[in-house]
């Protein structure tokens, strides 16, 4: 069935790209901006590179790949019009849900699902958050639903925030920062990504390796591309949605994918962050 | 001080490079000083630079972070200048506050986050004067220094087990290299000495060997490039000849003197026999004539008698007056006329020209003992002769003043050396070498409270001996 609708959906965007094209937005030479964030491995430039230039072919137009700091900065920048789409999270997404689309959500391991690791030390003897009372911690972003929403609903559940159950609490603004805090011996514990602790577990075995996870959170909508509601008619827009549904079916898409460890980029849906909605209700306190 | 005669008693020849192998070894020892020194020197600006760079760069990258306070931060920066600068060498580095609270460290499970800085500032130096101490961790403290002001604190812990490594491979390397070197040019140095000091070492063998007849070194043996060496063997040379040539002359001397006294003898005898025997001859043929005669035979008979007494008068005479041994006998003219004998032929065998000064009759009344006197002028005169050389000249004046012998014996030789002079006026110690005659000379005169003067004048040397008269002595 998904198979089905992406090539249809492949099909429509390689009709498109030419009329688009032809409908004139190329005319423009600035470039169309898509933000990254920390979600993923940000420091490896050649993920960087090959993504950028499979969505500069699927588009058949530059593209320039932005990298900011925090969650709070992409949301920013993709309200004010500064970026034209981003990779955000799912917790963002929400937080903005009244201005923002969907462009896709990638599919790893089969779903487009993920879930959040609540990281220690290799040698440290918790097994469970309560564990981990009085300890240092390292969030990601305090907008990101695996880096920070998931242990902090976990504690709201009890009645209680981070800055109350740990000794100390950290931003490090990258998921590899939180596994690197943790292995480090910076923080006692982490919350992190459950894709990217997998993904450097291959590509970096020595530093994951120095960590464990002793909680894994329940499946949660992936991270998604998105961008602004009112925008998505725009050619340029459509352009960048197509061309990333269409990554796996490019070489060049496949191999960014490749780096990515995803397996490809669907349309999703709205109910895939229901979790995560109901999270963020945890910690709300409705 | 036992060690040093023993040292000197060993061979020249082992003494030279023994000494050159210590010169060798203490030269060794400071160049290594020396060298451990520069390298302490490039060490510590190493270590300096390292830290200062360090300290440097991380205020530069810290200053904001510290300033917000941020955690993740500090790390972040620390954890990567620590895999951007020299990873082996920065053990930890742990930044503080203003409070002294840290704020992160390279290893927060050694320095935790909010503890006291305090503890790792112990025995920490500012990173200019971080100096090698023989620790392989030394702390380096430094301010932290932002937009001017002090917002915290730097502590680095450098890891210098390879500096250490490094000093003590050097230390090992000149240690063995120095030694090698040393062993090789001590070696070397012996070879060298041993060659230079061969014919040194001949020398020594050949006084050695010689058992009081020294023998001389083949002209082949002396090192013609070493004028010093060359010098002093030939000079040694020179001496065995002269020591040879002496006792070939006192052989020939003793020879001489004997058929000198056989022949006075001889004289003597057919003087004194032949006068009587024409008188008894006579007396023989009256009685042969006259046997008839009592009167005449009786007075040739008692003629004869008287002649063959006055005969076994004179050959008593003569035998007392030619005994070979003459020990006793005082000195007369005859003993100096017997010395020209002997030693003219030296004259001879030299070209030599002899001044013969002897006042008839002046030895006459001084009692002097002949054989002495005799010894003293001989030996005098064979010292001139050789001093003199080939063509030189000799003279001897013998006078009496006062009841006193005056013998003065003059040669154009080159004059006597302090050694010589030290054998013939002093009684000191005898110095090695040769010229034993001039130490006879010195004690005979002594035994005769007799005087020695030297004296060199225009080109000549004068040795005047003054021997005082013999109380009743006179011949």
């Amino acid at each position: 069935m998904k198979s089905t609708r992406r090539a249809v959906l492949m099909g429509v965007a390689a009709m498109a790209a030419p009329f688009v094209s032809a409908r004139g937005w190329t005319q423009s030479p600035a470039p169309f901006r898509f933000a990254l964030t920390p979600v993923f491995l940000d420091n490896d430039a050649a993920v960087i590179s090959a993504l950028r230039a499979a969505l500069a072919e699927g588009m058949g137009h530059d593209i320039e790949l932005v990298q900011r700091r925090t969650y709070q900065e992409i949301s920013g920048a993709l309200l004010d019009g500064s970026v034209d789409a981003a990779w955000t999270c799912g917790y963002p997404y929400l937080q903005h849900r009244a201005e923002l689309s969907l462009l896709g959500v990638p599919v790893w391991r089969g779903r487009p699902l993920y879930q959040s690791y609540l990281i220690v030390a290799q040698d440290d003897p918790a097994t469970a958050l309560s564990d981990l009372r009085g300890g240092a911690h390292a969030f990601s972003d305090p907008d990101s639903n695996s880096g920070f929403l998931v242990t902090a609903s976990d504690l709201a559940r009890d009645g209680q925030t981070p800055d109350q159950f740990f000794s100390r609490v950290i931003f490090t603004y990258g998921h590899r920062n939180v596994v690197r805090s943790v292995a480090g011996g910076l923080t006692r514990s982490g919350s992190v990504d459950g894709y990217v602790w997998e993904a450097l577990s291959s590509a970096e075995p020595n530093l994951t390796a120095r960590t464990k996870v002793i909680v894994r959170s329940e499946w949660l909508g992936f991270p998604p591309m998105v961008a602004r509601a009112d925008r998505m008619d725009e050619p340029s827009v459509m352009a960048c949605k197509s061309a990333l549904l269409g990554l796996s079916t490019t070489p060049q898409g496949r191999e960014a994918l490749k780096l990515l460890s995803l397996d490809a980029i669907e349309p999703g849906e709205d109910a895939l962050f229901d979790g995560i909605a109901a999270r963020m209700a945890v910690l709300s306190g409705r | 001080m036992r060690p040093l005669p023993r040292f000197r008693n060993l061979p020249v020849t082992l003494r030279v490079p023994l000494v050159t192998a210590g010169l060798m070894i203490l030269l060794g020892f400071l160049a290594s000083q020396s060298v451990l020194s520069a390298l302490g020197k490039v060490q510590d600006a190493r270590l300096s630079e390292t830290a200062k760079l360090h300290v440097e760069g991380l205020s530069v990258a810290l200053g904001p972070s510290v300033l917000r306070q941020d955690v993740w931060e500090v790390y972040d920066i620390l954890d990567r200048a620590r895999s951007t600068y020299d990873g082996q060498r920065l053990l930890l580095s742990i930044v503080a506050d203003e409070r002294g609270r840290i704020l992160a460290a390279t290893d927060p499970r050694r320095a935790p986050v909010g503890e006291a800085v305090a503890e790792f500032e112990v025995g920490a130096a500012p990173p200019d004067a971080v100096r090698m101490t023989g620790d392989p961790v030394l702390r380096v403290a430094a301010p932290l220094l932002f937009q001017g002001r002090q917002i915290g604190q730097i502590v680095t812990e450098l890891d210098v087990t390879d500096l250490l490594a490094e000093r003590r491979n050097v230390s090992m390397w000149l240690l063995f290299g120095n030694a090698a070197a040393t062993a090789l040019l001590a070696f070397g140095g012996w070879l060298a000495v041993a060659r230079i000091l061969r014919p040194v070492g001949a020398l020594v063998s050949a006084m050695d060997d010689s058992k009081g007849a020294p023998r001389p070194i083949a002209e082949t043996d002396i090192p013609r490039g070493d004028p010093g060496l060359s010098r002093l063997i030939s000079t040694y040379n020179r001496m065995t000849t002269a020591v040879e040539s002496r006792a070939e002359a006192e052989r020939r001397l003793a020879e001489r003197e004997r058929f000198v006294s056989l022949g006075r003898l001889s004289s003597s005898l057919a003087h004194e026999v032949n006068n009587p025997l024409g008188g008894l001859l006579n007396a023989a043929d009256t009685i042969l004539s006259y046997s008839d005669r009592p009167e005449v035979v009786r007075q040739s008979a008692e003629l004869m008698q008287r002649g063959l007494s006055h005969l076994r008068d004179v050959t008593r005479a003569i035998l007392d007056e030619n005994r070979l041994d003459r020990v006793g006998q005082t000195l007369r003219p005859e003993d100096l006329e017997d010395l020209k004998l002997l030693f003219e032929p030296e004259v001879a065998s030299r070209a030599q020209k002899l001044h013969w000064n002897v006042r008839p009759g002046s030895t006459g009344m001084t009692g002097l003992p002949a054989a002495p006197v005799r010894q003293i002028v001989l030996n005098l005169l064979l010292n001139a002769g050789a001093a003199a050389g080939q063509h030189g000249q000799v003279g001897l004046d013998v006078t009496v003043g006062e009841g006193k012998l005056f013998v003065e014996v003059t040669d154009t030789g080159p004059g006597l050396g302090q050694a010589d002079l030290d054998r013939l006026l002093a009684s000191g110690p005898l110095p090695p070498g040769g010229g034993v005659g001039l130490r006879l000379v010195h004690d005979l005169v002594s035994r005769l409270d007799g005087e020695i003067h030297h004296e060199r004048m225009k080109d000549r040397t004068h040795v005047r001996v003054v021997l005082p008269p013999k109380d009743g002595g006179h011949a």
